[in-house]
């Protein structure tokens, strides 16, 4: 056995599920849509090669992502979903069931009908009921008659079938989040009056009776059904929680295999998986689905992303099967990692939930944290040995500049880092210590830096400003230099105003370097004036406004948590002026004008510049005829955010 | 006696709010109806002269002629009674984080976005138009 799988024997203890043996406790979980695949249906290449990373993470079990199971498109919950309505599909997932296979792998394929987020390419989604959107960009509804129930459930069987014949040793349905399965369950969205609805037994027909066809369909293959242990939605009228674990006992006595814990619709108002719901938060769950349904296998994994926790939950009998998804985006290597005891290489997922945003957008899932997540099939994401080994010196030691030097030093180049400040991170460790959410999700990103920096051989110079008189002292000592030094603040569009000199930076205010007062007001409604504001007023107890230029707060946020930091300034009571600036500045106090031109006067002992950043491209022109090659990455380009330092930092160093 | 607040103090509060109003189309339709007893509505109506409010009734999801529509549980709506007159949109948009209230989309996305609503239902809490939590 390898080190790790000591540590964790229950983790890397063989199951089985039906007649299948399985080598750990490992279910890879279809979380996500890839959509990376034709508009109808068919799987791409950069699928395919998604695919074969997937089948490589180690798991025991892996499950390829939700296909539609209807020719219509009813079941269509992406622009790009993968299709399994008909034969014509077969050799695709042959290929995807071989593969995993090959890995020593048991193979799971999902039916994926979304029922209510569903005909994405069609003007209507189908539903029990006559239940509207509470999203503006699902379809209206169309009520399912009974015939195109007894419908849709031989379309699943027969997909099911499809996918064994293809070479699958299993299949999924999925209720998760919020699909058709889902609504049949709920009473928010089932308020039928026939033997589909009404009552709990009736509201579960449909799910069972999917159990009965798929079974009948695929008798000796084994069937895994996701439901919710809450949907979250109870307030609106959905199930409570006895309710959801009611019908997963119906499912279990139906003669479903495995039972997937999950939590959560789509429009659910409360959040389920994000980063500010701490892992291990919704155990209890699956704790209870073991409870009740104790003779079927129990999978698990929301908000769960540590393999140590996961060990720990099997020891404890909490699940059967610890169901990973996301982490495995971030860090496709985590579980080998963790059976070669290695987890503090680990690259964490921080639950940007960067991936879901993209979906939601129509576009194809990424990753904040992995860069060649959806890039696998092109060769110039490969970190492949470097023709010319070169020395380079990496300018800056945030996220930009530390994936850069990693990828680069991967690739066999010697690599320095220099920063000025007393520690690697950047502005990133700033950040963290001001958010409200899940620091340690953040400085997770920094130790993964630290770990894998000092195992590379990378030496990391702090306390080391690079200016123009350094670079004379060691000229021609590097072939590369790349500067990542981020960016800092831009207050030219306040350069004429009076007492602009009295506002004292962001940076400066999250780094600790500057202490605010007690009446603060921070100018500029972004991610970074507002993660300040947040933090000076629940940490410090300071009265803190904003005042932004834009008619909206949180224009540079990533949309999935946009509404937490809405939220967080309403629970606080952060007044936020919004299309306002400010044109005064004293000692105690600043004048605010407003979109229609009213000035007001409010107290402040401490007014924070969060509104505007330009980057370090004074450090272009002073070092370009110093090196034989420079480069920029992250922020040093253009100001933007965590992905975008990430991605290019890797786009750099795999061509460097 | 009806659950909705007076038709006059919601076509006063409509005015208190005139910039998220400001983009909607003539014909732009908000309802708010009380969830347990959902018989009568209260609409706020664009129309050239501007927002106008009205009770009518209520026939049901699809036939009462609203683009979205809030339904309000027992205590949202003795919430929205008190805030009338005050801060609705604060109120509104706790309501529908908290699940107390629901607000449902009767038309699509692109004909809101036609329609002018999407400071409206930014207000109401709808970053980017529906962003997934």
């Amino acid at each position: 056995m390898k080190p790790g799988e000591l540590k964790l024997p229950y983790l890397f203890q063989p199951g089985q599920l039906g007649r299948f043996k399985i080598k750990n406790r490992i279910k890879y979980g279809a979380c996500c849509v890839s959509n990376y695949n034709t508009r109808d249906g068919y799987i791409t290449e950069r699928e395919f090669a998604r695919m074969r990373v997937i089948a490589r993470t180690g798991c025991g079990m892996i499950t390829n992502q939700g296909a539609y199971p209807d020719p219509l498109g009813e079941g269509k919950a992406y622009f790009r979903q993968v299709a399994i309505f008909d034969d014509k599909f077969l050799p695709q997932f042959e290929r995807i069931a071989a593969d995993i296979k090959e890995q020593g792998a048991m193979a799971i394929q999902q039916i994926l009908h979304a029922g209510r987020y569903g005909g994405i390419d069609l003007g209507y989604c189908i539903q029990p009921s006559d239940v509207p959107q509470t999203l503006p960009h699902f379809r209206p509804p169309k009520v399912m008659t009974k015939a195109e129930i007894r419908d849709c459930i031989r379309q699943h069987a027969e997909a099911a079938n499809r996918a064994i014949r293809a070479g699958f040793d299993g299949t999924e349905v999925t209720s998760f989040m919020g699909y058709l399965l889902a609504n049949f369950n709920s009473r928010f969205t089932n308020q039928r009056s026939d033997e589909y609805g009404g009552s709990i037994e009736n509201r579960g027909r449909f799910m069972r009776e999917l159990i009965d066809g798929i079974k009948q369909a695929t008798p000796d293959n084994p069937l895994v059904v996701r439901l919710n242990g809450a949907e979250l939605m109870d307030k609106w009228g959905g199930n409570s929680e006895d309710e959801c674990f009611e019908l997963m006992r119906q499912a279990a006595d139906a003669g479903v295999d495995m039972i997937s814990v999950t939590v959560g619709w789509q429009e659910a108002p409360e959040s389920s998986i994000g980063r500010d719901i701490p892992p291990g938060y919704w155990n209890y769950l699956s704790e209870r689905a073991k409870k009740t349904c104790p003779d079927t296998v129990i999978t698990f994994g929301n908000r769960l992303p540590d393999p140590r926790m996961a060990d720990q939950c099997l020891r404890d009998g909490i699940f059967d099967f610890w169901e990973v998804c996301r982490p495995l985006l971030a860090d496709p290597d985590l579980i080998h990692k963790a059976a070669e005891d290695r987890l503090d290489e680990t690259r964490r997922c921080i639950g940007s939930l960067n991936c879901l945003s993209r979906l939601f957008r129509d576009l194809p899932y990424t990753c904040t944290m992995n860069p060649a997540l959806g890039h696998e099939v092109e060769p110039e994401y490969q970190v492949t040995p470097a023709t010319v080994k070169k020395k380079i010196m990496i300018i800056g030691a945030g996220p930009a500049g530390m994936e850069c030097a990693i990828t680069a030093a991967k690739r066999g180049h010697d690599v320095t880092v220099f920063d000025k400040a007393e520690r690697v991170g950047g502005n990133l460790y700033a950040y963290a210590m001001n958010d409200l959410a899940r620091p340690d999700d953040l400085l997770s990103v920094i130790s993964h830096y630290e770990v894998v920096a000092k195992r590379l051989g990378i030496e990391i110079r702090l306390n080391t400003e690079v200016h123009a008189k350094f670079m004379r002292s060691v000229l021609h000592q590097y072939d590369v230099c790349v500067i990542a030094a981020g960016a800092s603040a831009d207050r030219s569009q306040y350069a004429n105003m009076e007492g602009a000199e009295l506002m004292v930076d962001a940076l400066d205010v999250a780094h600790g370097r500057v202490a605010a007062g007690k009446r603060v007001v921070v100018v500029g409604g972004g991610k970074v004036g507002l993660a300040i504001a947040e933090a000076l007023r629940k940490n410090q107890g300071a009265e803190v406004t904003v005042v932004e230029r834009n008619k909206r707060i949180a224009g540079d946020v990533k949309p999935s948590f946009k509404w937490r930091h809405a939220s967080w300034v309403e629970e606080l009571g952060i007044p936020c002026l919004t299309s306002s600036r400010l044109v005064k500045v004293t000692k105690d106090s600043v004048t605010v004008r407003d979109g229609k031109g009213i000035e007001t006067i409010l107290p402040a002992d401490t007014v924070i510049f969060a509104d505007g950043a330009k980057p370090a491209h004074d450090l272009f022109h002073e070092f370009e005829w110093m090196v034989d090659e420079l480069h920029g990455v992250g922020d040093a380009m253009i100001p933007r955010g965590l992905e975008q330092a990430i991605q290019e930092g890797f786009r750099l160093g795999v061509r460097l | 006696m009806s659950p909705l607040p007076d038709a006059v103090a919601w076509s006063a509060a409509a005015a208190r709010h005139d910039a998220l109003f400001a983009a909607l189309t003539p014909g732009a339709r908000i309802g708010l109806v009380a969830r347990e007893a959902p018989t009568s509505m209260l609409l706020w109506e664009a129309s050239d002269a501007g927002i106008h409010a009205r009770e009518a009734n209520y026939p049901g999801f699809f036939d009462c002629g609203a683009d979205i529509l809030l339904s309000a549980d027992v205590e949202a709506m003795a919430a929205i009674h008190a805030a009338v007159d005050g801060q609705l949109f604060p109120l509104l948009r706790a309501g529908i984080r908290s699940g107390d209230i629901i607000c449902y989309m009767l038309s699509r996305r692109c004909e809101l976005e036609v329609q002018g609503f999407e400071d409206l239902l930014d207000a109401l809490g709808f970053a980017f138009m529906g962003a997934c939590r």
